[in-house]
């Protein structure tokens, strides 16, 4: 591999993430102004291939063959690879591992990634059925699992094998919408959510309660990806890709191992931190999928920032907030910014590339960050999804 | 009640709370085992799907429904490696052999985990909440399966619980089933 094929994350941006009175392709349309006022330098014309990751259009829009329509919304015409990206709730980080590849292999040298999801419709229910065969429709799905119960059985066992307490999930929560509060795109922006009132919201699926659980969210944004003679042009501050790794190992539940350890993120992590050359303490922040507060405990341990079954301590500790050990997810994370599932890869690689920059909010600025790790887990966490990023400059 | 009480392995069983049979029950079609019955009709739930997908035009698993239909529970196994597959197969995924062979299986067990869900449901499931759901373990097989839990409350529910699967009719005729909490 000769060193001009490394590949960089140049510049991006999101629409509002939220409960947003638009259509599908009018956030397609809204991810493309976001996207050419972020990336100043970025032609339509230099653009020559699209990657769209979209979770589950044909049902939140009764569209299928979005990689076309995202093109016409966005004023692209790419000309070397067009495709869609589907992999549930790491559609967006897909997408953007596919731009990565292509480029890497010396089929694309500018791409955009793109993520999109319109979830809000007026029946719920539709909206919930669509997530719920994101798991295995006729032998899981049909008797009633969704991702909540899901959790929350994972919650449970956790709770019994570990003794982790609400007050530890609630800890999590509360980190990321603080860090949300902080982050104008983020669905709950405007809201705040301290620890007793966590404590107070009504149960979803016992023992997780409504501050446990990631929204339902619609949002799109897009990022520019450039092979190194191309990156100067957009940015001093590239977020090279160092490492990547992603595993799966079932689909139907009677397949999982564990519901607490999640070897396929400890997989899929081993292999991106070898492939970067760098371990977990070389870390300076972490975005990590906190589609529920569980989640992202059981991720800290997966991972090794702490020994196995002191998720719940590491949170409550402060040891995952500004300050400690590791900062993970000062975005806001999907809890507090909301999970439009295609978009949310999307965001967490332009939280890599604006914490790079300095230009979040200073409250949730991490100081002098240089190297990121992107997490995503899809279905019931049985695809694990890791990017290692590096700040250039 | 607190949630962190529904975590304590159950040491003694509740008799879970009796629930009155629906009388004069809607002309389903004939199933071995008895339809979900309770206070409040309990709607039965689709399969999130448009129409059946389980006779033999359409899979090549029709004998799991056609079993189902009878009151057994059955899945495959592989007549090479032995291996027990959930869901059943028409290829082993092990050694990807296509000698599968159709296996009782056992229709009790305990809960290994379970929820509810109290908001958010799918389609068809919307006027059936709180859904109490669960992993069982199966007695005397390497199997953990999902499934709904009938006839204990979420709040009364509690790991370890004994179950006993039941076959139930959809009241489109296809044979469906969950999981029922014994004494
Ligand atoms: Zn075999």
């Amino acid at each position: 591999m000769s060193e001009n094929r490394e590949v960089a994350v140049v510049g991006g941006g999101l629409t509002k993430f939220g409960v947003r009175p638009v259509t599908w392709a009018e956030l397609a349309q809204e991810a493309g102004e976001v996207l050419f006022r972020s990336v100043p330098g970025l032609e339509a014309s230099s653009v020559d291939s699209l990657f769209v990751g979209a979770a589950e259009p044909e049902r939140f829009a009764f569209q299928s063959h979005v990689a076309p329509l995202v093109a016409e919304q966005m004023g692209l015409a790419p000309h070397r690879i067009v495709q869609r990206n589907e992999l549930a709730c790491a559609s967006g980080q897909s997408a953007i591992r596919s731009a990565y590849a292509a480029i890497r292999a010396g089929l694309s040298d500018i791409a955009v990634a793109v993520g999109v999801e319109k979830m809000n419709l007026p029946s719920m229910a539709e909206a919930n059925s669509a997530m719920a065969c994101v798991l295995d429709r006729p032998w899981d799905a049909a008797h009633g699992l969704t991702a909540p119960p899901f959790f929350a059985m994972v919650a449970q066992r956790h709770m019994l094998e570990h003794g982790t307490t609400e007050e530890q999930f609630a800890a999590v929560s509360q980190k990321n919408h603080r860090f949300a509060n902080a982050n104008p795109v983020a669905q709950f922006y405007d809201k705040k959510f301290d620890r007793e009132k966590l404590l107070r919201l009504p149960l979803v699926a016992p023992p997780l309660r409504l501050g446990d659980c990631s929204a339902m969210t619609d949002g799109a944004g897009a990022v520019v990806l450039a092979a190194a003679d191309r990156v100067r042009e957009f940015t001093d501050t590239p977020a090279w890709i160092r490492g990547t790794g992603q595993y799966s190992d079932f689909h139907n539940l009677a397949n999982m191992e564990s519901l607490t350890d999640w070897t396929g993120l400890t997989r899929a992590s081993r292999e991106a931190f070898r492939s970067a050359g760098i371990r977990p303490t070389d870390l300076d922040f972490a975005e990590l999928h906190d589609c529920f507060t569980i989640s992202e405990l059981i991720e800290y341990e997966a991972i090794g920032l702490c020994p196995k079954g002191e998720g719940g301590k590491f949170a409550a500790d402060g040891r995952s907030d500004l300050g400690g050990d590791l900062v993970v997810n000062p975005r806001g994370g999907l809890l507090g910014c909301g999970h439009p599932l295609g978009a949310t890869g999307i965001a967490q690689a332009v939280e890599v590339s604006q914490q790079f920059a300095h230009t979040v909010d200073p409250s949730r600025q991490v100081p002098d960050p240089e190297w990121a790790m992107v997490h995503n887990l899809s279905g019931s966490a049985n695809v694990h999804s890791v990017m290692i990023y590096q700040r250039g400059g | 009640m607190s949630v962190l009480s529904a975590l304590a392995e159950v040491k003694e069983r509740k008799a879970p709370k009796s629930r009155k049979r629906r009388s004069g029950a809607t002309a389903s079609p004939p199933m071995a085992a008895s339809p979900v019955g309770s206070g409040p009709p309990e709607r039965l739930p689709y399969l999130l799907d448009l129409y059946p997908l389980e006779s033999a035009a359409q899979t090549r698993l029709s004998p799991f429904f056609e079993a189902l239909h009878q009151g057994r529970f059955t899945t495959t196994r592989c007549r090479k490696d032995g291996k027990l597959l959930w869901p059943p197969r028409v290829v082993c995924p092990v050694c990807h052999t296509t000698e599968l062979e159709w296996v009782d299986l056992p229709a009790t067990g305990r809960i290994y985990a379970f929820s509810a869900l109290l908001a958010g449901a799918p389609i068809g499931q919307e006027a059936d909440l709180p859904r109490v759901v669960g992993l069982v373990e199966l007695d005397g097989v390497p199997l953990r399966l999902f499934g709904r839990l009938l006839g204990v409350d979420w709040q009364a529910c509690r790991i370890g619980l004994r179950v006993r699967l039941e076959p139930l009719a959809l009241p489109d005729g296809r044979a469906y089933y969950a999981f029922r909490v014994t004494p």
